[in-house]
């Protein structure tokens, strides 16, 4: 047998085995997590201002303290969570590799996404605009028509763009930062995100700027591996709290209000 | 929770993709590959003229171009030096990261075989007659490459492994669709299963390549 032929049969095997041995946990993340004591979260690292790291290196951010506040709800203890970063590419792998137990990083609740995982009640709404260099003369999505656009790899913004402004080409990066230094060195005409990452990122460059009307607004959720739904009614059960005993409005407040009109609060 | 599924149909509908990127995992990799060939090879021999100044240039290189990562080079290329002015493509960007990468430890792998020739050959070509550059292309360099050849081989079959780092900058190479097609149909192990294997067959294509070719040389005469 070539060496080729040979190689593809010793893969096709390790596949096969792989799908006969795929584990079924009957446990749900909730016991889990609470026989370990702590609790382990995916979060953003680069999306202001949802999930950034701060001067001293410390995670912070809306999702950062919604997971803060879930380890207290566990264990009265806010800090009994481990931050895990992720991005807009690995979190669902990272959640369905059991490397994480929730995903608390800004994820759109798409119907593709709900075939992979179990999403909760929507905790912010957000919509797309266009970050450009202050000089640029783009507008909106359709001055970007024959133009470079950065979008993230992962992010919803991948297809919309493709759909609304076919006459666009894509250049696709990994994380937030790398979209910002191309288009800073000229790499990109313009990068399309979440509109509240776009309004943070316009505030603290000031040679970029956001432009555009908020277009196809779309729900946030917290997600959990598919059909954990114990662990899901425990999220949204602490979601509601949050906005019962106003935590929700007080996070808000730190950080969104210099960006409020722009947002739709849900 | 759910058991995985092994999904074929995953496989079948993102194989187009893949093996369009896996064409351009190839390009990139086989360009690379002549030129980090030439590029390491002729510093090679420029660190073998007479005097220091050549020597320590060739090893300066070396010595920042080994020692640091390939995705720092790459991002450096890519992203720092527009902010000075040059702006290469992403292509080119991606390339010349990895031609001085995959050169640096050619030339030292060059360098160890010109060294490994002895002396004596040197005296005896010088002897016979022969300039410098006839003693190097006909007497030094036939043996030279022989003794480097399998250091050679390992240090191309990395640059493919390396070329998957050109995904980050935006290349649309085998590792960029499979990130592109996992992180939209969330079938990781199958995706970046085909990926694996479509790499192993372009280095089994490219050692069978190199084995043909060392065969040939250890045919030629002395």
């Amino acid at each position: 047998m070539s060496p080729i032929r040979r190689s593809i049969l010793v893969a096709l095997a390790t596949a096969l085995i792989a799908t006969v041995a795929a584990p079924a946990g009957a446990q749900s993340t909730l016991e889990t997590v609470k026989k370990r004591g702590k609790l382990i979260a995916g979060v953003k690292t680069d999306f202001p201002p949802f999930g950034t790291v701060d001067a001293a290196g410390k995670n912070v951010g809306f999702d950062v303290d919604v997971a803060h506040r879930f380890a207290k709800a566990l264990f009265n203890d806010e800090q009994q969570v481990e931050l895990v970063a992720v991005t807009s590419g690995n979190r669902i792998p990272f959640l369905q590799s059991s490397k994480i137990d929730i995903i608390i990083a800004t994820v759109t609740i798409t119907d593709e996404r709900r075939q992979v995982v179990e999403f909760s009640e929507p905790y912010f709404m957000s919509g797309s605009l266009i970050l450009v260099p202050r000089a640029s003369a783009v507008t909106s999505l359709d001055d970007l028509g024959g133009k470079t656009v950065a979008v993230i790899q992962g992010a919803i913004q991948d297809k919309d763009v493709e759909q609304l402004q076919p006459k666009a080409s894509r250049v696709k990066f990994g994380k937030v930062s790398e979209a910002v230094l191309a288009l800073k060195g000229g790499r990109a005409d313009a990068y399309v995100h979440d509109d509240i990452v776009i309004l943070s990122l316009a505030k603290e460059n000031a040679d970029l700027k956001a432009v555009g009307k908020t277009f196809v607004p779309r729900p946030y959720g917290i997600a959990v591996r598919k059909g954990d739904t114990e662990f899901i009614n425990w999220v949204n059960a602490e979601l509601k709290k949050m906005h019962t005993d106003g935590t929700y409005d007080r996070l808000w407040k730190k950080y969104f209000a210099d960006v409020e009109q722009f947002l739709i609060k849900p | 929770m759910t058991a995985y599924g092994f999904e074929w149909a995953a496989i079948a509908r993102g194989l187009p993709y893949l093996l369009e990127g896996a064409g351009l995992t190839v390009m990139i990799s086989s360009v690379a590959m002549v030129l980090a060939l030439v590029l390491g090879l002729a510093l090679a021999a420029i660190s073998q003229a007479p005097g220091p100044v050549a020597r320590r240039l060739v090893a300066a290189y070396v010595e920042v171009f080994r020692n640091t990562p390939l995705l720092i080079q790459i991002f450096i290329v890519y992203f720092g030096l527009p902010q000075l002015g040059v702006k290469l493509s992403p292509f080119l960007s991606g390339l010349a990261a990895l031609v001085l990468y995959a050169a640096a430890y050619n030339t030292e792998i060059f360098r160890a075989g010109l060294e490994a020739v002895p002396h004596g050959q040197f005296e005896a070509a010088r002897s016979a007659g022969l300039g410098e550059l006839q003693i190097l292309r006909y007497v030094i360099m036939p043996q030279a490459v022989r003794i480097c050849f399998p250091a050679l081989g390992n240090n191309l079959v990395s640059l493919v492994k390396n070329s998957s780092l050109v995904s980050t900058i935006g290349m649309v190479e085998l590792m960029f669709v499979a990130n592109d097609i996992s992180f939209n149909n969330f079938r990781t192990f199958e995706i970046y299963g085909t990926a694996a294997v479509m790499y192993v067959v372009i280095v089994l294509a490219l050692t069978r390549l190199l084995r043909a070719a060392e065969g040939r040389l250890l045919r030629a005469p002395a």
